[in-house]
């Protein structure tokens, strides 16, 4: 009996992976697991940590790391931008992607492409698409004009789209959906013209609104304290650029959001202007705020805190934490006490110039001295910030948190005196930048490496593994794998650009690849057989 | 590899080449500006007419004012095209709010919605905004500081290579150049020596250089590519190595002195 029963559950196992493949269908419990043969979500897991339990390519073997495949796009002609900032995901041996107004599936093993899917724009910024996320058989992806596109992931076309923005309102979309459950949680983009920001919840059937959770408060609402007048708060930025993180247990989804409007003049503004450059804890069922944390109270130098909130399940004391852990665009390190957004650990991980130190919640404390003025100041970091959307990632292994670190300096114009200015009302100019791979402590904020590249350089996403390896680039347009204990580079290969994404990796028929995108390429590595 | 990097004197920026941005350019310009630019025509005519109509209360720059709102920022006015949006609240006006209805033909109202158009997309074009006066220092404490605390009189004089610097660059430019120039082809690049693994050493101006390579040219124009194992030594002398070091150290009050010292060398 018991013999019939195990050989039956085996059928019926087989029968299951059959019908998912034949599918293509996301099985949504892969998404609360670490990421192994699937990475089901933009960061891989909900986590944000960018590790992979895998470690067939590890520190013993990875000089025998080579190129399986490469696949380089072809958007067609008139394409705004044919940069890859997406992270694929990588469901049943397929890996899905997106550039603004286009999505790829090709195939993981191979690079050969299954379908491409073209969005006909009604305009918008085209800066960058972050890529997809996925409910059972569709694929959700947003464009620059703003509007939630569905595919079916089996062969790419379309199911509905939905407009979550008005582009004439300057509004543009960036991020990859995040899926919870029956929730596709969409951001939206564009600080050209203050507008207001939120995180919408969408239908993963009908597209249909759930919720929407302004960043700003409205008149008379909480946080409307930190704002002169209504007017100055309904045009206040705020935007939900970069996918954020969850912790099931807690039910809380944890977003950084944008800067404040106007983004560089500020005498418009007076206040705090909650809840922008703020982490925010948001209930993914009712969108109600849980709690909140501000990087940047007041901010005038663009710097959002919309980078990864990555969750870390740490020790501190000797007692075990729900942390929460970003390095934020101000070039602050934050870690929070993610069950109550409490302070743990506030501290710069580049020489900045421009904070007179933390205020008792541990949010730092500007120096209005370095607020654009008409005549420039010189501030540390520059516009484009320490860090940026682009992935960082923990190692629970080395206990460290890893980032690609710009030390750079900005003069910032105040251009607009008037009382109620619009837009940015001030310029930057870039003087100087140089980028190094830095290795925090998440316990203190200390850094316990740092790799020094010695020349500007983008932003770029980190990837790390069981395999004791971390994955990155440097400004020369090498992929590089580094020891995360120490720093020591392990391997490299030079590719046709800077690594324009974040690495990601998967396991196939017992074969681990890594995949990056530099320019218009993504390049799947694997060992040599 | 660390160490060796250490040891030099490099810290460059823009100077080694990058790699070409992947990314092609929107076709006939500006990333900011997505919609049709207003002709300039139509926006003057639009301008003398929204001054005349509107500007009391929507202010002269249509930025809001007694009464009116801004219409800069306003849903509809960003949602028009052409006054199908404007045209009908001019039309009929807003007896509610207190705005009378003005009869206009419609080419006027296109004018109007041209005039709004433009002060969006100005607002809207960070890049074209432009910087206000920058010489606010003192000549005299900014002349002390270049043959002082700057150090800037041990490779620069006012005589010399900066003589009539202030003619060649605009205050705002003189600004950015003066804390880190970006070296033109020819100017200001690192200079570097290779000792290779046979021995032989190779100087010239480093084109390359990452973790794994570098490369120089040499005073005959030709080229020379070596990987960086344990055995290569490299000395870099960056002519702006100062530059980098000295931005740490200004204050906005020293910045600002000197360029009130630099704009004087005409």
């Amino acid at each position: 009996m018991k013999l019939i029963a195990f050989a039956e559950m085996k059928l019926i196992a087989f029968a299951l992976v059959g019908c998912s493949l034949a599918a293509q269908s996301l099985d949504p419990a892969l998404l609360l697991k670490p990421p192994t043969d699937t990475w089901p979500t933009y960061n891989g897991d909900y986590s944000g940590r960018r590790f992979s339990p895998l470690s067939r390519i590890n520190s013993s073997n990875v000089t025998a790391m080579t190129l399986a495949w490469e696949y380089r796009l072809d958007p067609g002609a008139g394409t705004l931008t044919s940069t890859i900032k997406s992270t694929p995901l990588e469901v049943n041996g397929v890996l899905y992607f997106t550039l603004p107004d286009h999505a790829w599936a090709v195939d993981a093993r191979t690079g050969r492409q299954l379908w491409h899917y073209q969005w006909e724009s009604h305009g918008g910024i085209h800066i960058g698409s972050r890529g997809f996320g996925m409910y059972g058989s569709w694929l959700y992806f947003e464009t620059p004009d703003n509007y939630l596109v569905s595919l079916n992931a089996k062969d790419g076309t379309e199911r509905w789209h939905v407009e979550i923005a008005d582009v004439k309102q300057e509004y543009f979309s960036t991020p990859a959906p995040i899926v919870i459950r029956n929730h596709i949680l969409v951001g939206v983009g564009g600080d050209s013209l203050d507008v207001p920001g939120y995180l919408e919840s969408r239908d993963p059937e009908t597209g249909q609104l759930q919720w929407r959770w302004n960043t700003t408060p409205r008149k008379g609402q909480p946080g409307a304290e930190t704002w002169p007048n209504p007017e100055s708060m309904e045009h206040g930025g705020g935007m939900t650029w970069v996918p954020g993180t969850y912790d099931p247990d807690l039910n809380l989804y944890y977003l950084g959001t944008g800067n404040p409007n106007p983004v560089m003049a500020g005498q418009g503004r007076k206040g705090d202007n909650l809840w922008t450059c703020s982490i925010v804890a948001l209930n993914p069922d009712t969108g109600k705020l849980a709690w909140y944390f501000q990087a940047s109270p007041h901010d005038t130098h663009d710097w959002d805190a919309a980078e990864t909130p990555v969750l870390i399940d740490g020790e501190m004391d000797g007692r075990p934490r729900k942390l929460l852990a970003q390095s934020s665009r101000n070039g602050y390190f934050f870690v929070l006490d993610r069950t109550n957004g409490k302070n743990v650990v506030s501290k710069p991980f580049i020489d900045l110039n421009w904070s007179k130190g933390l205020d008792a919640k541990g949010q730092p404390i500007g120096n209005p001295d370095k607020e654009p003025k008409p005549d420039g100041t010189l501030v540390i970091p520059a516009l484009g910030g320490a860090a940026n959307w682009p992935s960082p990632s923990f190692d629970p292994e080395t206990g460290l948190f890893y980032i690609n670190a710009s030390s750079s300096y900005s003069l910032y114009y105040l251009t607009d005196k008037a009382d109620k200015p619009e837009g940015y009302g001030g310029r930057d100019s870039g003087v100087y930048s140089t980028l190094a791979l830095k290795a925090i402590d998440y316990r203190t904020g200390q850094i316990r490496w740092t790799h020094e590249y010695n020349r500007p350089g983008p932003a770029i996403g980190i990837l790390t593994t069981a395999g004791k390896l971390l994955f990155t680039g440097d400004p020369s347009g090498n992929f590089i794998v580094y020891d995360p204990s120490n720093g020591k580079i392990l391997w490299h290969a030079h590719l046709i650009g800077n690594l324009s994404n974040g690495p990601m990796t998967y396991e196939l028929d017992g074969r681990q690849y890594v995949v990056v995108g530099a320019g218009d390429t993504l390049y799947g590595f694997t060992l040599l057989q | 590899m660390k160490k060796l990097l250490a040891l030099c004197l490099f810290t460059a920026a823009s100077v080694v080449a990058q790699p070409p941005p992947a990314a092609a350019p929107r076709p006939g310009g500006n990333m900011l500006i997505t919609r049709s630019v207003p002709d300039a025509a139509a926006v003057e005519r639009g301008q003398k007419n929204f001054v005349g109509n509107c500007g009391f209360c929507h202010g002269t720059t249509a930025q809001g004012g007694d009464g009116g709102p801004d219409l800069v920022r306003s849903p509809l006015a960003l949602d028009d095209e052409r006054g199908d949006k404007i045209g009908p609240v001019i039309e009929q006006g807003r007896p509610g709010k207190g705005m009378p209805a003005f009869h206009l033909p419609a080419d006027q109202i296109q004018d109007i919605a041209a005039f709004l158009r433009s002060r969006q997309q100005a607002a809207i074009d960070r890049s074209a905004y432009s910087i206000l006066n920058v010489v606010t220092g003192d000549r005299e404490k900014g002349r002390e500081y270049f043959n002082g605390a700057g150090r800037c009189h041990s490779c620069h004089s006012p005589t010399g290579d900066l003589a009539g610097i202030a003619k060649k660059y605009d205050a705002v430019t003189l600004q950015s150049r003066f804390l880190y120039p970006r070296p033109r082809p020819g100017e200001s690049q690192p200079q570097i020596t290779v000792r290779s693994a046979t021995g032989q050493s190779f100087s010239g101006t480093l084109e390359y250089l990452d973790d794994f390579d570098v490369a120089l040219r040499d005073a005959a124009g030709d080229y020379h590519s070596f990987s960086r194992d344990g055995r290569v030594k490299l000395e870099v002398h960056d002519p702006l190595a100062a530059h980098a070091e000295l931005l740490k150290k200004y204050t906005d009050t020293d910045m600002h002195n000197l360029l009130a010292y630099l704009v004087t060398l005409k």
